[in-house]
């Protein structure tokens, strides 16, 4: 895509959700997290880094806010609790990954189109493109974008550790602006094999990583334009449609357990987690 | 075939052609040497442009094995590219872990490419540790082994099974020995005795699919107990509608704490008498499934509400609420793990609780026998601190001469008050089978580098067996090792028996043996197949199932007599060294992805804390940060605090698996080891011992850290980002089941 092209086809290109988002979704990627199953165990963001070639920074590094867990297990105290002795209903854990947003606040502010909406519903990073302004960060409000302060491949893994390094993807250098990716590479070995086939995907052929790492199965992946997923079933047994808050039609059955986080901002998160679910008679 | 010059098959290529099972197309009549480098002396250095022929450039293929990350012995799936393994995923035909895998999991590929490893066999010569020859090692161990006799030969390990039991075992028999001690600090030790004498079965069956209503004791079945990713597996099942109930009983909250419905901390070590005050209300309102003998109802009735309720702290109502749940959404389970196993009396705690389970008749219901895997020899060797003490007390009556540790690292493990170190000081020769650079390593007068489990051939029996029929699970080799000087456990103990008795030497490596043993297996089809259609289907499938030797439950209640609770003035604080699913017991401290995840529960990384309820913090005057002094009879401490509400205000709790001494650049020096600091008390019953029962005075040391930890926010400062809703809700829209 040539600047030119950018220039004279942005509207075509940034097409807002109230305009039916980007045009032409080929697929639209989307999760069911059930915050009833998960328990916070960790095993997704280990799998991330396993899968993704991300970096360790150390303790130091890690205290300034600068770790690279694209998928990050949130642990909070329920608010409920401030007047007990102790945490009766257990803590709160939140999976935190980028939600690839429809409408994606982190992708107008880019100077430099780094971050781009493609047809697969995904914000992409095209990382030799960042030039690394990190606006795309700022204007997060989930906070996964994570920006590589340093080189981190000097001192992540010593050898032999870099042979672990998955070669479907790159290794980020200093000054760019990487977040999850819903694993493109599993998702482009998988369409590419489907092409070579002659056929469409087929839903649960490939996951991601911290899918199939889940030993609850609280995160289900899968193609929100496919109607027979197993995520679309999820989204619609729970009324959870996608397009912008504004135009949110209220569910029939309130009680439903399904709700994305800040959908308030009308960013149209690609992301339904399923509601944490705690006995009340105890 | 024109860069062939002179076709002859090595062990390695042999055990390539067979071992690689999942690539059975691609190395058809493969007969070639696999590598072809300048220092074999070959003429021709073959440019990786021209892959060799099991690569195929850009294709990952995975191959079956098992982890060893933990001994839950969950079935692997490894992701092999270029030679080289990337990934690991479940095995999903695994009946343990259904293709899923827990973070330790996940690292075990950093455990395999760790930088630290020792890479070649290092023997002591005037005082320190010098790399020498696999022929001179072994020359210097065999000569010292033929210098020993019977039961002054020591072997410690870990949990083993499978074949490298059956090698383990022969070497102790051909050495004469009785002495071969499994170690392992988590453990079930004590749960698996009450099973065993109260129900006639070690490791039952446990249903948490069929549960409605869970009440757990200490016992962390999502994180470190039993089988944790089965368990996590299980729960998912536990938690779908109609959703089950989780109760959890614990003075420091585990991860499965964090996910329970009521999470309460009773006084530490007082899990039992709460049992026995639960018990009693359910057979005095006649809520109990199961009658039992007048003794038994005679030494309950002591247990009044009001009286429990003195001794556990936790108020009557709730004692109420607990027992009557029990009945109401049956059928029940109940466990129990290390903080109510973790004292004088942890058997009799741990009965309390299995008391209550037959009661409430969750025995047969919740409860079923295991389906025993057939063959006794391969059964894991489980390993317990009891071993590790009588181990401790061997040495002190210097009663070996030359001891043997494999894959254990007892020297970082073992409390300062064993005298471990002092023992050993005193054994004439040490030799640590290992792959890191280990506390114990570093005190051994030999090391012998072994292959990292996704080097080397193995076979698995797991204690805890998932139902359906009982599995054994294969190990194979998903790379060439990294570093050309390491070997196999089952190579280097094969040799040791070689070496002592001509009959093993028909095998010409421990692949040989295995698959002749595994060949030999009931249950493998084709095995006269000579196209090796068994063997590689055996590979490629990971495990093998046996028809079990059907156990059946047998129900003994007895009387049950725990402690009541004594106060300390000298030393008013229990310390609770509690168990991580990451770190584990220290030996994963080497990894950074583990180091770098947030603790589940603290959200702490790369360093130890000390976990303070806000009211003993705010009695000692410590703030997040703070380093405070943890002082027990045998030895203090030091560590930075965090506060919170989830452990009970008469506890200080330090996880386990930092504060190493040694074991690379990622562990060595980081935060403090609790364990180093109880006192050598030990469960009554089985000699276990007891980690929680060591009482500690805190003080305030006038130093400050920034406690790294992930997340700024305790609450969620009002957002609904995890929003809540109500169990009776959950059952309306997503119905009963």
């Amino acid at each position: 895509m040539s600047f030119k092209n950018i220039l004279e086809n942005f509207s075509k290109y940034r097409r807002g959700a109230e305009e039916g988002g980007h045009h032409e979704y080929e697929h639209r990627w989307g999760m069911a997290i059930d915050l009833n199953l998960c328990i916070g165990c960790n095993a997704c963001s280990t799998a991330c880094y396993a899968e993704n070639n991300l970096a360790v920074v150390g303790k130091d590094k890690f205290e300034k806010g600068q770790a690279m867990h694209w998928m990050r297990i949130e642990r909070y105290w329920d608010d409920a609790d401030a007047g007990r002795d102790f945490p009766e209903q257990g803590a709160l854990f939140l999976p935190m990954l980028c939600q690839q947003c429809g409408a994606a606040t982190c992708e107008p502010v880019c100077p430099v189109a780094a971050t781009y909406h493609t047809p697969d519903g995904l914000n992409a990073q095209v990382y030799n493109r960042c030039i690394g302004s990190r606006y795309c960060n700022n204007n997060c409000p989930f906070r996964v974008r994570y920006f590589n302060f340093w080189s981190y491949y000097e001192s992540s893994w010593p050898e032999p550790l870099n042979m672990q390094l998955n070669p479907d993807l790159s290794v980020r250098d200093k000054g760019v602006m990487e977040k999850c990716t819903f694993c493109v590479q599993r998702i482009r070995t998988a369409k590419d094999k489907a092409q070579r086939e002659n056929r469409a995907i087929v839903d649960g052929e490939f996951q991601t990583a911290c899918a199939q790492a889940c030993p609850t199965g609280a995160i289900v992946f899968g193609d929100t334009m496919d109607p027979n997923s197993r995520v679309t079933k999820l989204w619609q047994e729970h009324e959870v449609e996608r397009g912008p808050y504004t135009s949110k039609k209220p569910k029939q059955n309130a009680e439903l357990r399904g709700y994305r986080i800040f959908e308030e901002l009308n960013v149209d998160p690609s992301i339904m987690y399923l509601e944490r679910v705690r006995e009340t008679e105890v | 075939m024109s860069k062939m010059k002179s076709v002859k098959i090595d062990r390695r290529s042999f055990l390539k052609m067979l071992g690689w099972g999942g690539a059975g197309t691609a190395l058809a009549g493969c007969d070639l040497p696999t590598t072809v480098t300048l220092e074999e002396g070959k003429e021709e250095v073959v440019s990786y442009l021209m892959p060799e022929e099991y690569v195929i450039p850009g294709i990952g293929v995975w191959y079956a094995s098992t982890c060893l990350q933990c001994d839950a012995g969950c079935g692997l799936h490894g992701r092999v590219r270029e030679g080289r393994v990337l990934k690991l995923e479940g095995n999903p035909d695994s009946p343990i872990n259904h293709g899923k895998t827990c973070m330790m999991g996940q690292a075990g590929v950093q455990a395999h490419y760790n930088p630290d490893r020792v890479t070649s066999p290092m023997l002591r010569k005037n005082g320190t540790l010098q790399a020498v020859s696999w022929d001179e090692a072994l020359s210097e161990l065999n000569g010292r082994l033929g210098a020993v006799s019977g039961d002054r030969f020591a072997m410690v390990t870990g949990t083993v099974s499978g074949h490298q039991a059956v090698l383990v075992s022969a070497l102790m028999e051909q050495m004469g020995s009785s002495n071969h001690f499994a170690h392992e600090t988590i453990n079930a030790r004590v749960w698996r005795q009450v099973c065993e004498d109260m129900l006639g079965d070690p490791m039952p069956r446990l249903r948490l699919d069929k549960a409605q209503v869970i009440l757990s004791f200490g016992a962390d079945f999502l994180g470190t107990w039993l089988s944790p990713v089965h368990m996590a597996t299980e729960y998912a099942k536990f938690r779908s509608a109609p959703r089950g109930m989780l109760v959890q009983i614990e003075p420091k909250m585990t991860l499965t704490g964090g996910n329970a419905d009521l999470w309460l901390p009773a006084r530490p070590g007082t899990e039992g008498a709460l049992a026995l005050g639960i018990a009693n209300f359910v057979i005095e309102r006649g809520w109990n499934k199961v009658n039992v003998t007048p003794n038994v109802r005679r030494a309950l009735a002591e247990y009044d509400l009001p009286k429990v309720e003195e001794i556990t702290g936790i108020p009557v109502s709730k004692i109420k609420r607990i027992a009557s749940l029990l009945s109401e959404r049956s059928p029940a389970l109940v466990l129990a793990g290390a903080s109510a196993a973790g004292f004088e009396d942890g058997y009799e705690s741990v009965a309390a609780a299995m008391l209550l389970n037959i009661i409430v008749g969750a025995v047969g219901e919740t409860i079923e026998a295991s389906a025993q895997f057939p063959e006794a020899a391969l059964l894991a060797r489980q390993g317990s601190t009891a071993d590790l003490i009588k181990f401790a007390k061997g040495l002190e009556n210097k009663a070996f001469d030359v001891v043997l540790f494999a894959n254990t690292n007892p020297v970082y493990t073992a409390p300062e008050a064993l005298g471990l170190e002092k023992g050993l000081a005193e054994v004439g020769f040490k030799v640590a089978m290992t792959q890191f650079p280990d506390e114990t390593a570093m005190l051994a007068d030999l090391v012998l580098p072994l292959a990292s489990p996704l080097e080397d051939w193995g076979t698995h029996v797991a204690a805890y067996q998932a139902g359906g029929d009982p599995v054994i699970s294969v190990q194979q080799p998903l790379m060439e090792p990294i570093h050309k000087d390491v070997r196999g456990f089952g190579d280097v103990m094969l040799g040791l028996l070689k070496a002592r008795n001509k009959e093993f030497e028909q095998f010409a490596d421990y692949y040989a043996y295995l698959k002749t043993a595994m060949l030999n297996m009931p249950g493998l089809a084709d095995k006269d197949n000579k196209n090796d259609a068994a063997w590689n289907n055996l590979l490629q499938k990971g495990l093998l199932s046996a028809k079990p030797a059907k156990g059946k439950l047998s129900i003994k209640a007895h009387t049950v007599e725990v402690a009541g609770y004594q106060h300390s003035k000298e030393y008013p604080l229990h310390l609770v060294p509690s168990a991580r699913l990451g770190l584990w017991d220290g030996r994963h401290a080497n990894i950074p992805w583990l180091q770098e995840a947030p603790d589940q529960i603290a959200k702490v990384v790369w360093d130890s804390w000390a976990e303070l309820h806000p009211k003993t913090a705010h009695e000692l005057g410590v703030k997040n940060g703070d380093i405070i002094r943890v002082s027990s009879a045998s030895g203090s401490i030091e560590t930075q605090v965090y506060i919170h509400k989830g452990v009970h205000p008469d506890v200080v709790a330090v996880p386990m698996g930092q504060g190493h001494t040694a074991y690379g650049r990622y562990a060595k020096n980081r935060g403090a080891n609790p364990l180093k600091v109880l006192n050598p008390i030990t469960d009554k019953k089985t000699g276990e011992l007891a980690t929680h029962a060591t009482r500690v005075k805190v003080s305030k040391v006038p130093r400050k850290n920034i406690l790294v930890k992930m997340g700024g926010s305790e609450t969620q400062m009002g957002r609904p980002l995890v929003r809540t809703v109500s169990a009776d809700q959950f059952r309306r829209t997503e119905g009963e089941g």
